[in-house]
């Protein structure tokens, strides 16, 4: 079996890491603006909430989190399927940390700008979705980038529910071939391939919505 | 949960040593990654561009690609080039690999703030590259990078859960013996996760004590 | 009748009294420059008549409404107000161009075509046409300032509040601006305008009021106020200010 066979062999299991990849990714977004949008409110319990929320998801690790939710959950009475298993666990730890990217980022929106807009009439809700949103992602691009990394770094656990990605595959076919070496340094290759060709996208969304002056830490 | 108490107490040697295991890699790896991110560090403003480029190739290849695919890698891959390491030291050997790659990358960022005016000065005055890179680079690139070398060692402790999928007898590999057992899977897990939590917590607390010990006025964090 | 009536208006921050009781009023068509020492309360001031704090007591008679009673439409306010700030406040991830029709259209609900033609008619006229695709941080501090002050006329305001518009500005930036608000000037825009600058001040009002520690201690035309007047505390103000060379 040559090298480049092994390769299109793994590459099969390619399309379920990018589909967890990009759920986990949306999941985590969704959480992290959610939680962005709540701590506006500046309420004093929705602020402990998200706090504790955000400690506990930072604190334990994705595998563990994953394991809670795929074999701990059945226990009392909740069966979560592999892929939202997944899913959630990822979506809920990179929320946490994208909140705090983007309580940062909101942060950075300048004040003035606020009072101006408010000055002006406009609604808090349309300072909310015109001046700071726009801004708070455009800071955020960097942030969103690691987060990004780090939910491809830990999809390999997908195997460890059942889900047939890059890793079962290599897995797989290392038990039926004895030949692990050439086959986990594919599996690396690819995702490599994989990391890379999500870094050029996101390095040509950025540049699209590139704006001269904001300042992206 | 009596049951699984019970079990915790008649397990509890079991627990102590995975948990004993767990620290120790953590403390070796964030030992280890230390040093080996200041040396990837040093290579990667080489004034060597070949070394420059080399040194981005490493770094972006090991925060690229899952800590896992490294770990299988040596663990199962290289017995067949007859070289049998213990799941300890593919352990070590992985991260620190891994955590080099990225404290050098938070290295550089800070290092890219810094005056480059200072860097001159220092030449100006007789340093050698060498010097400048130890008495002066460092020590403020150093500091400003507190933040995120601690967050990366709280980021070790949880990744060497990952440890126990390569058969490392971590602490979270003997909470799973203990669910396999009393099949107390949501018990063991949420048990898992509130140890993490507390050794995270601690080690939030040390950070901040040294983040406030070693904060020089005027040079920002 | 007056567009704006204050009358004894009162702001106090964490029990201290900032405002104490100001009394002017503004006629439609009529500019007035608002001086002072720094912390007198001319920003308060600004800031209570649109509401952008809230005044702790007084009246503020607005088109004949007083606008301190509670039920009044903010929103509604605040569009017959174009605000300047000194620091520009521009939205920093919009185009100039953006920047004016934001108002427009999230405000005064326009289609987005008239809202560009409205812009392209507005920054024609202060000379910002050509820069209306830049992002402000591509623009010097005069331009910044010009494009905020067409991003407040644009909204057809009943009155236009400027806080130090020229504070943040080098000698050069500063005339560039200065020669635009007197334009707004000679047009009879109605203009409330808080300065330091006596240039700005003198070419821009119709007649200056003289706050100081939270009260209008004297209101009168530039020349009878800033040569020897009566008052030790405003012949001191403009001792400091005024280069008498
Ligand atoms: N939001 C606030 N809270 C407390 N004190 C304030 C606030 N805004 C202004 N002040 C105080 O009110 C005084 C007047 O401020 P300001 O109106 O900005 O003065 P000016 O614009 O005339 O320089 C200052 O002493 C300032 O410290
Ligand atoms: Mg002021």
């Amino acid at each position: 079996m040559t090298f480049w066979k092994i390769l299109i062999i793994l590459a099969e299991g390619a399309g379920y890491t990018i589909l967890v990849t990009i759920a986990a990714m949306v999941a985590g977004l969704a959480v992290g603006l959610l939680t962005a949008v709540l701590s506006r409110l500046h309420r004093k319990y929705v602020d402990i909430f998200l706090d504790v929320y955000k400690y506990i998801f930072r604190s334990i690790p994705v595998l563990v989190i994953l394991f809670l939710v795929y074999f701990g959950l059945p226990g009392i009475g909740i069966r979560v399927p592999p892929f939202l298993s997944m899913v959630v666990s990822l979506g809920l730890v990179s929320g946490a940390y994208l909140a705090e990217i983007f309580r940062g980022a909101m942060a950075a929106v300048s004040n003035n700008e606020m009072m101006a807009a408010e000055a002006a009439g406009l609604k808090r809700t349309q300072i909310f979705s015109h001046i700071i949103l726009p801004q708070m992602f455009r800071m955020s691009v960097p942030g969103m980038i690691n987060e990004f990394t780090s939910i491809l770094k830990y999809t390999p656990f997908a195997y460890t529910v059942g889900i047939p990605e890059i890793m079962k595959a290599a897995m797989t076919l290392a038990a039926m071939t004895l030949r692990g070496l050439e086959i986990y340094l594919a599996a690396g290759i690819i995702y490599f391939v994989i990391y890379k060709g999500f870094i050029m996208m996101f390095a040509a969304v950025e540049k699209k919505f590139h704006i001269p002056g904001l300042l992206v830490e | 949960m009596n049951v699984f108490l019970n079990d915790l107490i008649a397990y509890w040697p079991q627990i102590l040593m995975g948990l004993k295991n767990t620290l120790l890699l953590m403390a070796v790896m964030s030992i280890t990654g230390f040093f080996g991110g200041i040396g990837v560090f040093y290579l990667s403003i080489s004034k060597w561009e070949i070394v420059r480029k080399w040194t981005q190739s490493y770094i972006s290849f090991f925060i690229g690609t899952p800590l896992l695919v490294h770990l299988f890698l040596m663990y199962y891959g290289l017995p067949r080039l007859g070289i049998h390491l213990s799941a300890f030291t593919v352990c070590v050997i992985g991260f620190t690999l891994n955590v080099s790659a990225y404290n050098a990358r938070y290295l550089m960022t800070a290092y890219r703030g810094l005056h480059k005016s200072e860097l001159d000065a220092a030449l100006a005055q007789g340093f050698t590259p060498f010097e400048t890179f130890r008495l002066i680079i460092l020590p403020q690139v150093l500091r400003l990078s507190v933040p995120s070398l601690t967050n990366q060692v709280i980021q070790n402790i949880k990744d060497t859960s990952v440890a126990f999928l390569i058969q490392y007898p971590d602490f979270f590999t003997q909470m799973q013996e203990i669910a396999a057992v009393n099949f107390q899977f949501f018990k063991a897990y949420m048990t898992a996760g509130l140890v993490y939590m507390a050794m995270v917590s601690v080690i939030v607390v040390a950070a901040r004590k040294m983040e406030r010990q070693i904060a020089l006025p005027g040079l920002q964090t | 009748m007056a567009l704006i009536e204050v009358k004894n208006l009162i702001k106090n921050f964490d029990g201290k009294n900032i405002l104490r009781g100001v009394n002017m009023e503004l006629h439609e068509g009529r500019s007035k420059v608002v001086m002072g020492p720094s912390g007198c309360g001319k920003t308060t001031l600004l800031r209570c008549l649109n509401l952008l704090i809230a005044p702790t007591a007084g009246q503020i008679i607005f088109k004949g409404n007083d606008i301190t009673r509670p039920g009044v439409d903010i929103r509604r306010l605040r569009q017959d107000i174009g605000f300047v700030f000194q620091h520009f406040a521009l939205y920093s991830h919009l185009t100039v161009e953006e920047n004016v029709t934001l108002g427009l259209r999230k405000i005064k609900k326009m289609k987005k075509k008239d809202a560009v033609e409205k812009a392209t008619y507005e920054l024609e006229r202060v000379g910002m046409f050509d820069h209306r695709n830049k992002y402000p941080a591509q623009l010097s501090g005069g331009q910044k300032q010009r494009a905020a002050i067409v991003r407040a006329l644009a909204m057809d305001p009943a009155v236009m509040f400027l806080d130090e518009p020229t504070s943040a500005l080098d000698p050069q930036m500063s005339r560039e601006v200065v020669t635009v608000i007197n334009k707004l000037y000679l047009d009879n825009i109605t203009m409330l305008c808080v300065t330091h600058d006596p240039f700005l001040a003198k070419y821009i009002s119709d007649s200056i009021v003289f706050m100081h520690e939270g009260v209008v201690v004297a209101e009168d035309i530039a020349e009878r106020l800033f040569y020897d007047h009566d008052d030790p505390r405003i012949r001191q103000f403009f001792l400091s200010v005024i280069d008498h060379r």
